[in-house]
């Protein structure tokens, strides 16, 4: 093995140190915020039963619990349409988005044309146009995906295009040299130097579908996890509503931890 | 005499003749090469020599048909580059290695480029990463791997299609002086081996002289050829010929003809700005 060999087998060795004390402290970082979040848990219940409080006003995690455990089945059925529809919601954005990114980076005419209107539209606080969706769309489903798509939309369109125009100028000097076709260059340079921030433009994504699902189910009031929390707080039933929100955060982390998982099985690739 | 050179030129694998280069900016033109005319036989090595400034990677890059001609022409075995060919092998500056393959991937870029099969030149990689030590280091990342090591890959890459013609724009520049000269080594090694038509950009005289067959100086502004040198010594060049006399006086003439060429460009630059005045 020569000199330079195992300078770089020392390197490598040195890396997976690193990792190792990666490891360690990603443990740490997990661990911690479970246990400060048990803290207030605990205190929250402690603080109810001492103060008598109305469980109208503030229920105790214990009864919220046992509220989630009691409407598990509502719970469930109503979640099933809030995730189907948040992924479909999801999924639009990132086929619609991707392709308008795309579109903005390739074509001079349609990025002078579109994307100061782009910009501008972003502008619109969306929440406030879900009621023109149910107009449009009736109360049904369509609704719903369309107020997610009109919210997940736009961090796509911005992560594609400033990603393809991430790619390392030299290498596509390089590519030129090599007569690569556009398509080539496309695939084997500008997408997978784009991944990192299409998948940081996914992750949050991801989050404003489920916003936007959530809002569409409070306008329309047909189905969903929105509806139930609206349904069950205008009875002043509120560890039902909290066993809703429960429910909500366990599917958008689901959700988020699914990109995640699939941004770390395609980085081991693409990764540098 | 005269006969024999106009041989000579009519079966020069590469051809420049009366190249003009003029980058056209909107604060106003700039002539950067002047008629440059350099005949290259096959499989020689020749140097392109000068300061920084004086046009030899705008010539390199206009070989590599990544620049455009303004006059003159180019010709690489009887055609006339206008585009980049599949038959030229360019090094350049730095390793520009994709960060997520593997030393070897990397050197079997231009074979997937090209469309062409991939396992039919894996070994021809694997052979050529091998001769530049780099065989157990194949499966490694840029990210794993030394600037030295990195070059080598692309040294590999520019190779692996093998290319009637090599062009080199400084490649080793970004180097400390150590790696350079192992590079150096190494290159004429790999060259002798396949002995394509080389064209090598530098600044360093000594690295010219070490490794070409021939020196071309460009000089002065607008650039053109301020002087052509063969250089005799026989192949294998030993590390040691750089201590040799013969090798120093070569030096010496260039390092002349260098300086003239700045001197004179610089009294041109001052007669011109007297005249505006």
């Amino acid at each position: 093995m020569s000199d330079e060999l195992l300078v770089a087998e020392i390197h490598a060795a040195s890396v997976r140190r690193e990792q190792r004390s990666m490891l360690a402290r990603t443990a740490r970082k997990t661990i911690l915020p479970v246990i400060a979040a048990a803290i207030v848990v605990v205190a929250w219940e402690i603080a109810v039963d001492a103060s008598g409080i109305k469980p109208a006003v503030l229920p105790a995690p214990s009864s919220v619990l046992s509220a989630t455990f009691a409407n598990r089945d509502i719970l469930i059925a109503n979640a099933l349409p809030t995730t189907l529809e948040t992924i479909a919601g999801f999924i639009l954005s990132l086929s619609l988005g991707g392709l308008l990114g795309v579109l903005l980076t390739y074509f001079a005419l349609v990025r002078d044309a579109l994307y100061p209107n782009v910009i501008l539209f972003q502008l619109i606080p969306k929440v406030a146009v879900a009621p023109l969706f149910m107009l449009w769309l009736g109360i049904g489903w369509e609704s719903r995906v369309a107020m997610a798509l009109f919210i997940a939309f736009f961090p796509i369109v911005i992560s594609t295009v400033s990603g393809l125009q991430a790619a390392d100028p030299a290498i596509l000097r390089l590519c030129e040299s090599l007569a690569a076709s556009r398509w080539q260059v496309f695939f084997k340079v500008r997408l997978p130097y784009s991944l990192p921030f299409l998948f940081n433009g996914m992750k949050i994504s991801m989050t404003l579908a489920i916003i936007g699902v959530i809002v569409g189910e409070f306008i329309t009031s047909q189905q969903g996890l929105g509806y139930i929390i609206l349904f069950a707080g205008s009875r002043l039933e509120t560890a039902t509503v909290m066993a809703a929100l429960l429910v909500l955060c366990t599917v958008g982390l689901a959700l988020y931890g699914l990109v995640g998982l699939v941004e770390r099985i395609v980085m081991t690739k693409f990764g540098h | 005499m005269a006969a024999s050179e106009i041989t000579a030129a009519a079966e020069g694998f590469v051809r420049i003749s009366g190249l003009g280069k003029v980058f056209r900016r909107e604060e106003g033109s700039v002539q950067v090469l002047r008629n440059v005319s350099i005949t290259v036989p096959n499989r020689q090595f020749i140097s392109i020599l000068g300061a920084s400034g004086c046009g030899k990677t705008t010539l390199l890059m206009m070989l590599a048909g990544l620049e455009s001609i303004t006059s003159g022409t180019i010709e690489i075995a009887r055609q006339s580059v206008t585009k980049p060919r599949r038959d030229v092998g360019i090094i350049f500056q730095d390793p520009t290695l994709l960060p997520w393959k593997t030393a070897l991937e990397n050197v079997l870029f231009p074979i997937e480029i090209f469309g062409l099969p991939l396992a039919e030149y894996r070994p021809r990689a694997q052979a050529l990463l091998e001769l530049v030590a780099l065989g157990e280091a194949m499966h490694m990342r840029p990210r794993q791997l030394s600037g030295g090591m990195r070059q080598r890959v692309a040294i590999c890459r520019a190779l692996i299609h093998t290319p009637a013609v090599l062009l080199m724009d400084e490649p080793f520049s970004a180097l400390d002086a150590i790696t350079r000269d192992e590079l150096n080594l190494m290159l004429i090694d790999v060259w002798e081996r396949y002995h394509q038509t080389a064209f090598f950009v530098t600044h360093s005289i000594r690295e010219a002289v070490f490794l070409s067959d021939r020196v071309v100086v460009l000089g002065g502004a607008p650039g053109h050829v301020v002087a052509d040198v063969t250089i005799p010594f026989e192949r294998p060049r030993a590390p040691t010929l750089g201590e040799t006399l013969a090798f120093n006086r070569i030096c010496g003439e260039l390092r002349t003809a260098i300086a003239e060429s700045t001197a004179t460009s610089r009294r041109d630059h001052t007669a011109a700005m007297r005249a505006q005045a």
